[in-house]
């Protein structure tokens, strides 16, 4: 017997319609949490979400399922957080097994500036509501007996913060709650659809144009992950993106608790332990801009070689499977929320290698966005135009980091 | 015989045996029940071997003293497993193999791929698992990972084909029962067979397995159209009975069959894992592995994944819940995500997705790990990034300092003398090594035309022997880093005057064209080299670029007695501030900089890296009198606070523009168009937000217990949040606080005055708060009175060049510093110098890019045909020189590409983690590599080295 | 080893030992140079095809260089090839 079968959610798929009030292109987390927010918090249901494969096969189901606040500038810190927030409600508001457990995160330093970057995140993840302390080595040890803290003689572990808050949760289950939540109050999800084209009515975005017809829509959200330069492009737009893979693996069980997730800035590596007991360990961006879902092996070979300087006990798990997924990133290392600037087309991108933790948060965001005709404060220093308006929100918290 | 330990128990195997065999010998099941395959395709066989776990028995040989477990039998948790005394220790080395084919499997027609590619003349790799080379994925390069006997790891990079020969797996029984022991494949029964195992009243169900005695089975019942269909398996723990029936149709009799053994033969399931997993790669399948997959009877009953113990039950439940694509019935059941990934459920959940939807859906994708090698055997041949030295490295240490990595160097954070640090440099001298800095010459017809599209600031008015502050901005006008733009002297005929007796300087025989020298911050030296080049190329100018990071070592001797300490050891005539001259100093010649970052009089002396602890130790004997102390970076950084000097990537940020940064004074927007000058104009149209000012409090801020500084706590406003601190570094001498603060504008687009920091006040202040006018700084020298202390008897650096050619491989290898000549200069001239070369006779001559050669040879010759070439005296790297079987040795693990076949010749490229330049001669093979690095590369080398003899390869 | 990149000075090599450069193309039809600047600063093609792009061999000859790669599967494309 596997615990880990799903055995709660029912997804109920229906014929599409040739008219929606809102049309959302990407049935991943954003996209579903945008329709779920729509019809939970205000009762819009004429809503259809298309996805070009299966509900949650792009990044919302390759991430590393990492949730944290612990981000880098005050507006960041405070998204994050309401995002942090709701997924700690998630589960009993859909009444669903999320696998959402809190562990804590720590965040390595090795150096000096390193000690100064993290006693900084503290202080400003605590002004802004974000719970994040700092601690020094003999608490680090504490919190993770596993990690070894003269970094086998190399990389010493100076001191971390410490975001208690940290948690994770099963990403496929996030997923297929919130395409339950909108499905039972009417919201159609369509899989293999993809939207070839966006019906213009002037200088109006008024719908889709999908694989299986046109599709009129008062409001088009663009949610798709990895090929959003694609997609703005339909309504003329180019955007301040470019895609690269990001790599993961997993090891095979490890037997033995390993508590919190733990990350180095400086040896590029961050890794945690999943309900099933396999060790997840994810870095950096590859360099180059690719849309190639192919994992390499000098990935696992470099992460391999830089966790062992903390985790040693790694050295004889078997590593089982890797894998790829391709992230929109920004400039600044923020997301991009809100209005483009065409009528009735809205985007949420930018959301690069940090987009799982901020699901429920950026759903509900831009379902108050359509639903109200204004941006909310919480995402307005997001909206697209802050490049030209010199406005970047450049967040060190979130560079290498996921 | 072979005595292993089984969960405590010796066992013992006999010779040839797999630890599969030897285990079902001794009469035990690896994980207590389950079909065995015997061919490494299912997770029935699962154990752990010497602390390694998910070993599959079947896939290794018993060898005397394995220490097996089973973990099916669920002893308590296990003790942390025991740390590697070193990290160093922890990675399997790697053996990387260039080839044009390579065959993964031996079977008949992995031979005979193997045999054609040989007979065409092609150089052949073949791996199979039964010789202990398990291939774990194949991946782009193309490269093929695979482990081997020895207990390394290989790296097999072919040129022309990946040949995937890797037979078939047998399709497992999906049955209730199916967990019980004494199930096994038809190939798996001939293996234990021909071991000599006696299977007892065995019952063959499906095809007969070939090369079974026909005494050993009781009874065979095919499957399929006109025969057979499997029902279940009875027993307890152990199977008692088969249970099968007519084939399609479920109300037929069933029949029992009491047996010891069940032999499943139900049916072959192509191994195609890899050629999937190289679907765009030059990969060709052959034999088995291309035939199409044979798909099951849909499962009626029983467990379908065993890896993750996913039953048919579980899969009508998902089915039943709207879970219909192929990879929604594996995610929400997890079914194919265990060890064997999918080898068992796949052929069975595409036979249940085509009965419930009526559409054969395609196969998940394939991804590596196809067989999984453990965490140290796939970081084989892997490095960390090598943290750099400056040449004065050993000198910190000797002085007793505690090191940090900043910037991607090594550099002193203190010396454990904090006060004494500071105040050596406020009250007496001190010197302070900036090594790190980048450094760059830029010479040619463009080379001020060019520079005045890279800094904001006007070049033309940097006269010749002066230097300036710079800021390098990105195209959005944010700050890329800072340096300092010195212009050469550039004493053509009537400039003698700049000339003193005694005193080095090449530059002035020249005379042709400008020429700069450019630093950058030591964390910024990484980017600065292709950052230049970059946009020299775009705005096509005619210029030549040496990279002198690591050429040139520096020591900033600083503090009001800088002067007197360097005329005493030897300095003729020292600059002016703002000025730079050559210099010779304890017989070193430098190039003195006079600015100042810590406030105080201040010279950077910047000289060939070989003669840095030399001019170090004399600077510092020099300066006993003076009670010289040398300060680290930590000193250093508190020290410009107070003069309100930024540091890239702590007080800046990815958005800081001249304007928040309150440098629009280091901009010139008139003087034509430059790096980042657009934007400058477009974002001055948008109201500014933020500015970096500094702040001034009375007293220390309220910290946290143990935190020394202020930095990132909030500014407040009134009740407004109004920034943040970045850099604040305690208290002064005259007991107030500054710090560097981002401050926002108020709703008015004001910036307040008095804010409070973690609640208590502060002030901002414009400008610096010591030494506000600068008079430190800006000091006029006098020296006259200065003796030089024994500087006559100090003998003059020589720059006499390694004679290479003459040095032969020594044990053990030692890595010494090259003395060397760089030049720089268009590849026509370099083309013409390599043809008719001015230098002496056996200097070894790399041309280490088109327009750039490093020659064993003293810099006094000129290119005659370029005259704004750079030729230097260069000891940026280290060499030595090996064995050509050593060579071989230590390049087949530690260097992934392909070397070349003829000699001689030379390569470049990364070599254990570090990047090097290899010159292949017969015989013998020399190793360069930068000086930083050195160090770590002789580390790795000799470690490599050692491993391999203790290889006995 | 991952993708290898081709230099021309030095041969195949690791991915690693480079750094990738973009090569920027504002839309003609933008003519507001601030406009063009933003674009040039912010924008990109980000293509999901063959591009042509730089790289720096920053482990080798230290010189920059052109090649045409296809961003969907990371295929070095040979010069002669469309």
């Amino acid at each position: 017997m596997n615990e880990f079968v799903e055995r709660q959610m029912k997804l109920t798929w229906r014929p599409p319609k040739k008219s929606y009030d809102v049309a959302i292109v990407g049935a991943g987390g954003h996209g579903l949490a945008t329709a779920y927010y729509l019809a939970t918090r205000h009762g819009i249901t004429n809503v259809a979400v298309f996805e070009r494969g299966y509900i949650g096969g792009g990044n919302s189901g390759r991430n590393t399922t990492i949730i944290r606040a612990n981000y880098g500038i005050p507006a960041a810190v405070r998204f994050y957080q309401r995002s942090v927030d709701l997924y700690r409600g998630l589960e009993q508001e859909t009444d669903r097994w999320l696998m959402h457990q809190q562990k804590g995160i720590l965040w390595m330093a090795h150096s000096e500036a390193a000690v100064r970057a993290e006693r900084m995140r503290a202080k400003l993840n605590t002004e802004f509501g974000a719970e994040t302390e700092f601690v020094e080595p003999r608490q680090v040890r504490e919190l993770c007996p596993q990690l070894d803290i003269e970094g086998g003689g190399r990389w010493p572990v100076l001191g971390a913060s410490y975001h208690p808050q940290g948690a994770t949760a099963r990403h496929d289950r996030v997923v297929w709650a919130l395409a339950e939540g909108a499905m039972q109050r009417g919201a159609h999800v369509h899989q293999n659809t993809p939207v070839e084209g966006l019906i213009l009515d002037g200088e109006r975005v008024a719908g889709v144009r999908t694989a299986a017809g046109d599709v009129a829509a008062g409001a088009v959200v663009s949610a798709v992950g990895g090929h959003v330069s694609r997609i703005a492009a339909m309504a003329g737009l180019r955007l301040p993106i470019r895609t690269h893979r990001l790599q993961a693996f997993v090891t095979n069980h490890y037997r033995q608790q390993f508590g919190p997730i733990v990350a180095s800035s400086e040896l590029f590596f961050y890794a945690s332990q999943t309900a099933r007991g396999e060790m997840l360990l994810g870095a950096e961006i590859d360099p180059q801009p690719s849309f190639s879902y192919r994992s390499s092996h000098d990935f696992v070979q470099d992460v391999c070689r830089r966790a062992l300087h903390l985790l040693p006990f790694m050295a004889n798990l078997r590593v089982l499977r890797q894998w790829t997924g391709v992230c929109d990133m920004s400039p600044d290392y923020s997301p991009i929320m809100g209005r483009t600037g065409v009528p009735g087309f809205y985007i949420t991108t930018g959301w690069g290698t940090w987009g799982f933790k901020a699901i429920p948060a950026g759903g509900e965001q831009m379902a108050e966005l359509i639903a109200s005709g204004e941006t909310p404060e919480l995402i307005a220093p997001f909206g697209l135009d802050r490049f030209a308006r010199d406005r970047t929100m450049a967040d060190r918290g979130s560079a290498g980091t996921h | 015989m072979a005595t292993l330990l089984v969960d405590g128990r010796r066992v013992e195997a006999q010779a040839g045996d797999s630890l599969l065999v030897a285990l079902v010998r001794a009469g035990l099941h690896p994980t207590g029940g389950g079909c065995l395959c015997a061919g490494g395709d299912c997770p029935n066989c699962l154990v752990t071997v010497d602390g390694v776990a998910y070993t599959r028995s079947c896939q290794v040989q018993a060898v005397a003293g394995m220490e097996v477990t089973r973990e099916h039998l669920g002893d308590e948790e296990p003790a942390l497993l025991a740390k590697e005394p070193t990290s160093a220790g922890n990675a399997a080395p790697v053996r990387h193999v260039h080839c044009d084919t390579v065959v993964i499997g031996q079977g008949d027609s992995g031979r005979e791929a193997a045999r054609e590619a040989g007979e065409a003349g092609l150089h052949v790799v073949t791996l199979d698992a039964r010789e202990g080379q398990h291939v774990t994925g194949v991946y782009p390069g193309p490269l093929v990972v695979a482990s081997d006997k020895a207990g390394r790891v290989l790296h097999v990079h072919p040129r022309r084909e990946i040949v995937v020969a890797t037979g078939a797996a047998e399709i497992q029984p999906v049955v209730p029962g199916s967990d019980l022991e004494g199930l096994v494949t038809a190939r798996g029964a001939a293996e234990l067979v021909a071991a000599g195992i006696d299977l007892g009243r065995a019952v063959a169900v499906g095809e007969r397995p070939a090369g079974l005695p026909e005494r050993t089975l009781t009874g065979h019942f095919p499957v399929g159209e006109g025969g057979w269909e499997l029902v279940r398996f009875e027993g307890g723990g152990r199977i008692e009975a088969v249970v099968v029936r007519r084939h399609g149709d479920t109300g037929a009799a069933e029949e029992r069959i009491e047996c010891d053994t069940a032999i499943l033969g139900l049916g072959r399931n192509p191994r195609n894992a890899l050629a999937r997993m190289a679907f765009d790669l030059p990969v060709r399948v052959v034999g088995s592995a291309a035939a199409e997959p044979e798909l099951p009877p849909c499962p009626r009953e029983g467990t379908v994944c065993p890896c993750s113990g996913v039953t048919v039950a579980d899969l009508d439940g998902v089915w039943g819940r709207g879970f219909h694509e192929m990879e929604l019935l594996k995610r929400a059941t997890l079914a194919g995500t265990g060890t064997c990934q999918g080898g068992v459920c796949l052929p069975y959940l595409r036979s249940f997705l085509l009965e419930r939807g009526g559409r054969l859906q395609p196969a998940f994708t394939a991804r590596p790990l196809n067989r999984q090698l453990t965490v140290r055997e796939l970081a084989a041949g892997a490095h960390t990034a090598v943290t750099a030295r400056s040449p004065l490295h050993d000198e910190h240490l000797s002085l007793g300092a505690r090191m940090d990595r900043a910037g991607g160097w090594w550099r002193p954070w203190t010396y454990g003398r904090r006060d004494d640090e500071y105040r050596s440099v406020r009250e007496r001298v001190s010197l302070g090594d900036v090594s790190s800095l980048g450094k760059m010459l830029i010479s040619g017809p463009d080379a001020e035309a060019f520079l005045e599209r890279i800094v904001p600031t006007r070049v033309a008015t940097i006269r010749s022997g002066r230097c300036r502050y710079v800021l390098m901005l990105d195209e959005r006008a944010y700050l890329l880093d800072d340096g300092i733009l010195c212009r050469e002297v550039t004493a053509g005929p009537g400039s003698g005057d700049l000339l003193d007796d005694g005193m080095l300087c090449r530059e002035a025989d020249q005379g042709a064209g400008d020429r700069f020298f450019l630093t950058s911050t030591s964390g910024g030296s990484g980017f600065f080299e292709l950052w230049l080049r970059d946009w020299a190329e775009a705005f096509g100018c005619d210029v030549r670029i040496l990279n002198q990071t690591a050429s040139l070592a520096a020591i900033n001797v600083t503090g009001p007695q800088a002067a007197r300490l360097l005329a005493r050891a030897g300095a003729r005539e020292l600059p002016a501030f703002g000025r730079h001259r050559a210099v010779r100093i304890a017989g070193v010649d430098c190039r003195v900089v006079r600015l100042s970052f810590t406030g105080e009089l201040s010279y950077e002396l910047h000289h060939p890296a070989a003669d840095a602890p030399r001019l170090w130790r004399r600077l510092l004997a020099t300066g006993a009198g003076f009670k010289v102390q040398p300060h680290g970076l930590e000193t250093l950084l508190r020290l410009r606070l107070e003069k309100g000097h930024i540091v890239i990537g702590q007080d800046t940020d990815y958005d800081s523009t001249p304007r928040r940064l309150a440098h629009e004074w280091a901009v010139n927007l008139d003087k034509g168009d430059f790096v980042g000058r657009q934007a400058i104009l477009r974002t001055n149209k948008q109201p500014l937000d933020k500015r970096l000012v500094t702040l001034r409090a009375d007293e220390p801020p309220a910290r946290e217990a143990g935190d020394p500084s202020a930095e990132g706590a909030a500014i407040h406003d009134g009740d407004r949040y109004a920034g943040y601190v970045t850099s604040d570094a305690g208290t002064t001498a005259d007991g107030g606080v500054p710090m560097l603060g981002w401050l926002y504008l108020d709703a008015e687009g004001k910036l307040p005055r008095e804010v409070t920091v973690d609640g208590r006040p502060a002030r901002r202040v414009d400008g610096p708060t010591y030494d506000p006018d600068g008079e430190r700084a800006r000091t006029a020298v006098d020296t006259a009175s200065e003796t030089p202390e024994n500087i006559r008897k100090l003998p003059v650096a020589r720059s006499e060049a390694t004679d290479l050619a003459a040095e032969a491989p020594a044990e053990p290898p030692l890595l010494r510093r090259l003395e060397a000549t760089r030049v720089s200069a268009t590849s026509k001239a370099l083309d013409a110098l390599v043809e008719r070369p001015p230098w002496i006779a056996g200097a070894l001559a790399f041309r280490i890019a088109p327009d750039e050669l490093l020659v064993t040879a003293s810099p006094d010759f000129e290119v005659a045909s370029d005259p704004h070439a750079i030729v230097e005296r260069e000891t940026a790297f280290s060499y030595v020189w090996l064995e050509e079987g050593a060579a071989e040795r230590f390049l087949d693990r530690e260097c992934e590409w392909r070397r070349p076949d003829t000699r001689p010749a030379l390569a470049q490229g990364e070599v254990a983690g570090i990047p090097a330049k290899l010159w292949f001669e017969a015989g013998r093979t020399l190793i360069l590599t930068p000086a930083p690095f050195a160090a770590a590369f002789q580390r790795r080398l000799a470690r490599s080295l050692a491993e391999i003899d203790g290889d006995g390869a | 080893m991952s993708l290898r990149i081709p230099c021309p000075t030095c041969g195949d090599r690791s991915v690693h030992e480079f750094v990738h450069g973009e090569i920027r193309r504002v839309p003609d039809h933008l003519t507001d140079p601030d406009e063009r600047d933003l674009d040039f600063a912010f924008h990109h093609d980000n293509e999901e095809g063959i591009v042509t792009e730089r790289w720096f061999h920053a482990l080798g000859c230290r010189r920059w260089f052109e090649i045409r790669r296809d961003t969907r599967t990371d295929r070095i494309v040979e010069p002669e090839e469309s």
